[in-house]
């Protein structure tokens, strides 16, 4: 089957400055694809690209068999964007904003009356359809959001934070009809800094940061990359090098470091079951004062990936 | 049938618009406010109405007589005697006479009382200085004929031979100015001029909050020429434009009777001026961060362009400098063209220049407005 998406090599600097180095991937028909990135990973720039809003240095996009860069209309139309923002007229009412996403994206005039009433029994916002957007809930505005990146009934939608600052009914809602919208078919490339959201929606998940792409694969083949190895978070009073250095040696630990002043992380194997071993290892050398496992997870994976360091 | 998506963006921002209802009452009230009262303030009618000229002078003294037959015959003054001074100078004060006249008896030096910034005051002032003008040249002439050794019954005569033959003389050509319209037939172009320009920046506005919310990248992603988006967002801006000029020429012409002269005249400057306004919109639209400031800044900066450009007060009254410097701005080419329209006998041979000024200002300011908008608009 063909690929709905195929980005290759694509690139993009900014005055020297590299935002985005040779990114690829694909999607296929029906498939959710997740962006995972800190700020300032080159997520924004790769689907300024991928959405024809930033011509790339180097590399091509192709969706739906239309490529971007030679024919930017028919590759236009192939996709649905949801941007971050809540990019709709405040001061028109959701009809008439879906009405006018209608017109930009050249559906007929006879079909636009019945493809807008659709769309908003879609984004179950029919009984607020003549209400100005300004008067929508932050659920709403999101739902309706999606609804106008729906329209045109596109092969890839185009997901930027979808679900920021909702409450939780509107996120479930949200998610529940990408889920039904992946189900009948289309192509979804959703970002979120909300891992749970990802690890739910999408099938396949690239980490990127630093304008690459640092991993890629399904959930499990991410968790494995860090080993599949619990991590043991304990605080310990009294000497913690001599206690470290025991812990290095004991079995199933394969990384022991002190993360601060009485803090040590360990990586390991089946840490739970490991746990009286280490308690009884450090014992008359110095107190656990607190201890923590953590199951290895996709944030996991993402912290290890691209490091715990804050990015603004 | 498929819509054009300039079409869409048209409707949809014309709609935008309609809806902001403190636009509404810039656009549609109080460009008539302005001109009834500025106008009333500056001589109420549309066209040519006489201007109140008061005069102090006793009718005794022969020259006194003389300057006030003159003044009398003026076809733009209506002479109006008064009791005295006083009276005079609270009436030029309060407005109820253009300007005021004393005679004093046995003298041939008078005392023009006006305020500076009127307009009907200017005009009256021309009149008054040109019927002043009849009679010094009456007087001296007799002074002369009289100091060539002719008695005073003699050189009256020789006068009044000079002034029979310069009937006989036929004039083929004129180039003197004509005085600057008064009242409704004056404010209504220079309100025109100043709202559509305060007005176009004003609903700017609605432009930085569309590049703001993310809403013009996002057509951008549709299957739309770059071209088609920025078109439409312009012509959104020069239809608001246009819209301002055309109910104020309607309205102030069937309420005001204002008569704007020659159609295609006055359509080439008000379309060439409205599109130097769009251009400053998008500029304002494409430079500012917050959709406030278009709102903050506009109204003022529309108010100093219009007064350089004479639409707050007659140019004369400026004086030269100011007038030199308002010509560095559309205003001022507008309101020379739109009150050499309002004369009569005039077309648009006699606006080209301005016509092509405003015209060159405004293609470089969309030139510039439209590049600067678009690369605003390139990122998410």
């Amino acid at each position: 089957m063909t690929d709905t998406l195929t980005c290759a090599n694509l690139s993009k600097s900014y005055g020297g400055v590299v935002a985005v180095r040779d990114v690829g991937f694909t999607i296929a028909p029906g498939e959710a694809y997740g962006l995972l990135g800190p700020n300032g990973a080159g997520k924004t720039t790769t689907i300024s690209m991928l959405v024809g809003l930033l011509k790339p240095d180097t590399g091509t996009v192709v969706v739906g068999g239309a490529d971007l860069s030679a024919d930017p209309m028919a590759a236009k139309a192939k996709i649905g964007y949801v941007p971050q923002e809540i990019a709709l007229y405040p001061d028109l009412t959701g009809r008439e904003n879906l009405r006018f996403f209608c017109r930009l994206f050249g559906l007929p005039r006879k079909a636009v009356r019945a493809r807008v009433e659709e769309v908003l029994d879609l984004v179950g916002l029919a009984d607020r359809a003549d209400a100005k957007l300004d008067t929508y809930s932050g659920g709403m505005k999101r739902r309706i959001n999606i609804g106008a990146a729906l329209l045109h009934r596109p092969e890839l939608l185009i997901l930027d934070e979808p679900t920021v600052g909702v409450d939780p009914q509107s996120r479930k809602s949200i998610l529940d009809g990408l889920e039904r919208l992946v189900a009948d078919g289309m192509a979804l490339l959703y970002t979120s800094h909300y891992m749970e959201e990802v690890e739910r929606v999408c099938d396949r998940i690239a980490i990127v940061d630093h304008g690459s792409i640092v991993a890629e694969g399904t959930r499990h083949e991410l968790v494995a990359l860090v080993g599949g190895a619990d991590r043991i978070e304990l605080t310990l009073d009294g000497d913690v090098d001599t206690a470290l250095a025991k812990l290095r040696g004991l079995g199933g630990v394969t990384e022991a470091v002190r993360t601060a002043a009485g803090s040590v992380r360990l990586i390991a194997e089946g840490g739970r079951y490991l746990l009286p071993s280490v308690i009884s290892t450090v014992d008359g050398i110095a107190a656990v004062t607190a201890v923590e496992v953590v199951e290895p997870d996709l944030e996991a994976t993402f912290l290890h990936l691209t490091g715990n360091t804050l990015r603004d | 049938m498929r819509p054009h998506p300039v079409l869409a963006l048209v409707a949809a921002n014309l709609r935008r618009h309609s809806r902001d209802r403190v636009g509404l009452f810039f656009i549609v009230v109080m460009p008539f406010v302005s001109i009834i009262f500025v106008g009333m303030a500056l001589g109420g009618g549309a066209a040519a109405a006489r201007l109140p000229v008061g005069v102090v002078a006793q009718e005794s003294d022969p020259v006194a007589a003389a300057v006030l037959a003159e003044l009398r015959a003026h076809p733009d003054l209506e002479i109006k005697t008064v009791g005295g001074e006083e009276e005079l100078r609270a009436g030029v004060r309060g407005g109820a006479l253009a300007a005021g006249v004393v005679i004093p008896p046995g003298s041939t030096r008078f005392e023009l009382v006006m305020t500076q910034s009127s307009g009907s005051g200017m005009a009256a002032r021309s009149a008054v200085d040109a019927s002043v003008g009849r009679v010094a040249g009456v007087i001296e002439a007799t002074r002369a004929a009289t100091s060539a050794g002719a008695s005073p019954a003699h050189a009256a005569e020789l006068v009044r031979r000079a002034q029979a033959a310069s009937a006989d003389v036929e004039v083929v050509g004129s180039d003197t100015a004509s005085a600057t319209p008064r009242g409704f037939a004056y404010t209504a172009p220079a309100n025109l001029l100043l709202f559509t320009f305060i007005n176009s920046m004003a609903v700017a506005a609605a432009l930085v909050e569309s590049r703001r919310i993310g809403m013009l990248p996002r057509a951008f992603t549709a299957p739309v020429r770059r071209g088609a988006v920025l078109f439409g967002e312009a012509l959104s801006r020069f239809l608001v434009a246009a819209a301002q000029a055309v109910l104020i020429m309607v309205v102030s012409s069937l309420l005001f009777g204002v008569s704007w002269g020659e159609p295609f005249g006055v359509a080439a400057v008000v379309g060439v001026f409205a599109l130097v306004a769009t251009g400053a919109a998008i500029l304002m639209g494409s430079l500012v961060r917050s959709s406030a400031q278009p709102s903050a800044i506009g109204p003022p900066l529309g108010i100093v362009l219009g007064m350089l450009g004479g639409c707050l007060w007659p140019a004369e009254a400026a004086g030269p400098t100011l007038d030199t410097i308002g010509h560095l701005f559309p205003h001022a080419w507008g309101m020379d063209a739109l009150l050499t329209l309002s004369r009569p006998g005039t077309g648009l041979g006699d606006v080209l220049l301005e016509v092509a000024v405003l015209g060159l200002m405004a293609a470089v300011l969309l030139s510039l407005s439209l590049v600067l908008f678009s690369r605003r608009t390139r990122t998410l």
